[in-house]
């Protein structure tokens, strides 16, 4: 049974001006859907240096299939994007053997979780560039913002 | 006159049984292509002679997790990607003259896992599962005790007769197969000081890195290169590839600085560039570890921040630094990662790394004498991977099942099926129906086979017999089915290891 992720005051304030902004710079529904399909094997020319595509796609809709990690706990309105599932969440353990390639999932609303051994495809704003998320501390290097998941 | 027919064939079966082989030509088969083929490997093999001389090397190569389905589906896969029939090719090691079956359960277990399974080959006992270098009378997890456990292995054996020694893997050089060559513990886990338990700690039980480095025997390994760097450094150490990681030891022992210390004809490295500037002519001891935990997927290599040297640039630095001993040389070469891909269900990168270890044996090939070096090709386990269906010759491997006629093969619920299928693992869905694959690309490097129960976290071993394949000295004494154990026992056998 799916559960529903809340979101605290604070966060849907900020969600509401980002979606406020999104939907104004952002095309909507149908737009989106056509996204065009970024894989993990396209953003690294190597680990941890960005591909030409992965760069030129920056800013742009896109959408990528993979596997939501477990979340750190039913607040946080991310998730994180794996090639491969991963079994155990990325926050709780102190020496999660993190793939390199991992991307971080910022929604536009509260999602569903999905069994990490289960497909999802996500359509949002690729961002690159490293960026340390002021409420856990996580670095990133690859997002996809104001993103919808769906599972497959 | 029922007894007519019966004398006719008892006539023509004697007829048959004194056939010269020139007869064969007048077979109505006689021309056919693979009929052909068959005379001209019978002639192969009526010329394959068992060398008897004394093995002065041995190489062991452990395909981990590398079950026969795995080699089967690794050969075509390797056929098809230099866009040649696949079936009927064969992987290097494929080749060598002698086979046999190797029974890999261990003293506890019908199915084993890859730290008694190693143990067995070096060793010559099987043992506990989740044991490393330690017999049957010890208790998994309990240092108390272990050490009057502990047994010899080939290495030992070989640094004590003066020959010189490697370990080669893909995966942390502290792993349970790696491991087998020179630690002793009832915990295979205890990879480094913070994974060892009070009780350990209190009874004197060191972790697997600090045995590495310790290691009593001669003067230590020539070579060790592998992965699992972070068991080396200190927690207050950055890694040197990745700034923002840390070292993972909490005794402070930089055990890298310690093993530098040890020698003054050694040489460190820890990427690419470094590893390819070592000469072997130069050095007495090469000490590699190319990633804080495993090294990369072949499939995956390229990308590497710094770069990581492939299992057969490994493998020929390895055997150039070691014959360099007159008296000969112990060697093991683990492609440590064919067994991770299917535990993520991910059969691409198994077959990529299987074709990875058939390389490596193929590169040792090319540089040693069969008629003073054994070479032993293995498995320690198996995998629950299999090739179904009826596909069509030249049917892609990682692809759909279709049949001769070029319709999909489908299951009673009407949706396609991949040749291959996982019995376990992450590709299998929690009680909903398993996907229609009809659009999907099962040929992406990342696809994950379905599979039947799921297991999230990990697909698991198979207990089914893998192979052993070996040439040179002794080698035909590999044949028929065996104890894995026995590996070790032909080994010391063949190199007279004991008595050198």
């Amino acid at each position: 049974m799916a559960t529903r992720l809340d979101l605290d005051h604070r966060r849907t304030d900020r969600r509401t001006v980002l979606g406020l902004l999104a939907a104004a710079l952002w095309p909507a529904g149908a737009a989106r859907a056509e996204a065009p399909r970024l894989k993990f094997a396209d953003l690294y020319a190597r680990y941890g240096e960005l591909s030409p595509r992965a760069l030129e796609t920056t800013g742009q809709a896109v959408s990528m299939r993979g596997y939501m990690a477990p979340p750190l706990k039913p607040e946080v309105a991310f998730f994180v994007l794996t090639a491969l599932p991963m079994s155990v969440c990325p926050f709780c353990e102190t020496e999660a053997q993190w793939p390199e390639d991992i991307v971080v999932v910022y929604t536009d609303g509260p999602f569903d979780i999905v069994r990490y051994t289960d497909l999802v495809v996500v359509t949002g704003r690729l961002e690159t560039g490293k960026k340390v998320d002021a409420d856990t501390g996580f670095l990133s290097l690859v997002r996809i913002v104001d993103a919808t998941v769906e599972k497959l | 006159m029922k007894l007519l027919p019966t004398l006719l064939l008892a006539g023509s079966a004697l007829a048959t049984a004194t056939l010269p082989l020139a007869a064969q030509d007048a077979l109505p088969q006689a021309q056919d292509s693979y009929f052909q083929a068959g005379q001209a490997a019978l002639a192969e093999k009526l010329a394959d002679q068992p060398r008897t001389g004394r093995a002065k090397n041995v190489i062991l190569f452990i395909g981990d997790g590398m079950s026969i389905p795995t080699i089967t589906a690794g050969r075509i896969f390797e056929g098809q990607s230099r866009g040649v029939d696949g079936e009927s090719n064969s992987l290097s090691f494929e080749r060598l003259p002698y086979a046999a079956l190797s029974k890999t359960y261990t003293h506890d277990a019908q199915v084993a896992d890859s730290a008694p399974t190693a143990s067995a080959m070096t060793s010559g006992v099987k043992t506990l599962n989740g044991v490393i270098g330690v017999d049957q009378t010890v208790k998994h997890d309990t240092c108390a005790g272990a050490a009057d456990a502990a047994v010899e292995t080939i290495f030992e054996q070989a640094e004590a007769a003066g020959l010189s020694t490697g370990i080669v893997s893909t995966a942390r050089i502290t792993h349970a197969t790696p491991a087998a060559a020179y630690a002793h513990t009832p915990n295979r886990d205890w990879e480094n000081d913070k994974t060892l338990t009070d009780e350990a700690k209190a009874n004197g039980c060191k972790d697997i890195a600090a045995q590495l480095v310790e290691w009593p025997a001669g003067d230590g390994f020539e070579v060790i290169l592998g992965g699992g760097r972070a068991n080396f450094l200190p927690a207050e150490m950055a890694d040197p590839e990745v700034a923002d990681k840390k070292g993972s030891r909490t005794d402070k022992r930089d055990l890298v600085a310690e093993w530098q210390k040890k020698y003054n004809d050694g040489v460190y490295v820890w990427n690419a560039a470094e590893f390819a500037n070592v000469d072997p002519a130069k050095v007495g001891h090469m000490f590699g570890l190319f990633e804080r935990s495993h090294m990369q997927y072949e499939a995956d290599r390229q990308k590497d921040k710094a770069g990581e040297p492939s299992l057969a640039e490994m493998t020929a630095k390895a055997i150039d630094v070691l014959s360099k001993n007159d008296e000969g040389y112990v060697l093991m070469v683990e492609g440590g990662r064919i067994d991770h891909a299917h535990h993520a269900g991910n059969a691409a990168r198994a077959l990529v790394d299987t074709v990875a270890l058939s390389e490596a044996v193929k590169t040792a090939l090319d540089k040693v004498n069969l008629d003073d070096t054994l070479v032993v090709v293995t498995a320690d386990h198996a995998h629950t991977m299999t090739i179904n269906g009826y596909p069509k010759r030249n049917n892609p491997i990682l692809g759909l099942a279709v049949e001769i006629d070029g319709s999909l093969s489908k299951g009673d619920d009407g949706k396609p099926y991949t040749t291959l299928q996982y019995a376990n693992g992450p590709g299998a869905k929690k009680d909903e129906p398993r996907a229609d694959l009809s659009n999907v690309d099962t040929t992406d490097i990342d696809y994950l086979q379905q599979a039947l129960v799921p297991i999230g976290e990990s697909e698991t071993h198979a207990g089914d017999d893998v192979a052993i394949f070996a040439a040179g000295p002794w080698a035909h004494l590999f044949h028929g089915v065996v104890e894995q154990n026995f590996i070790y026992h032909v080994m010391a056998k063949a190199s007279d290891i004991t008595a050198r």
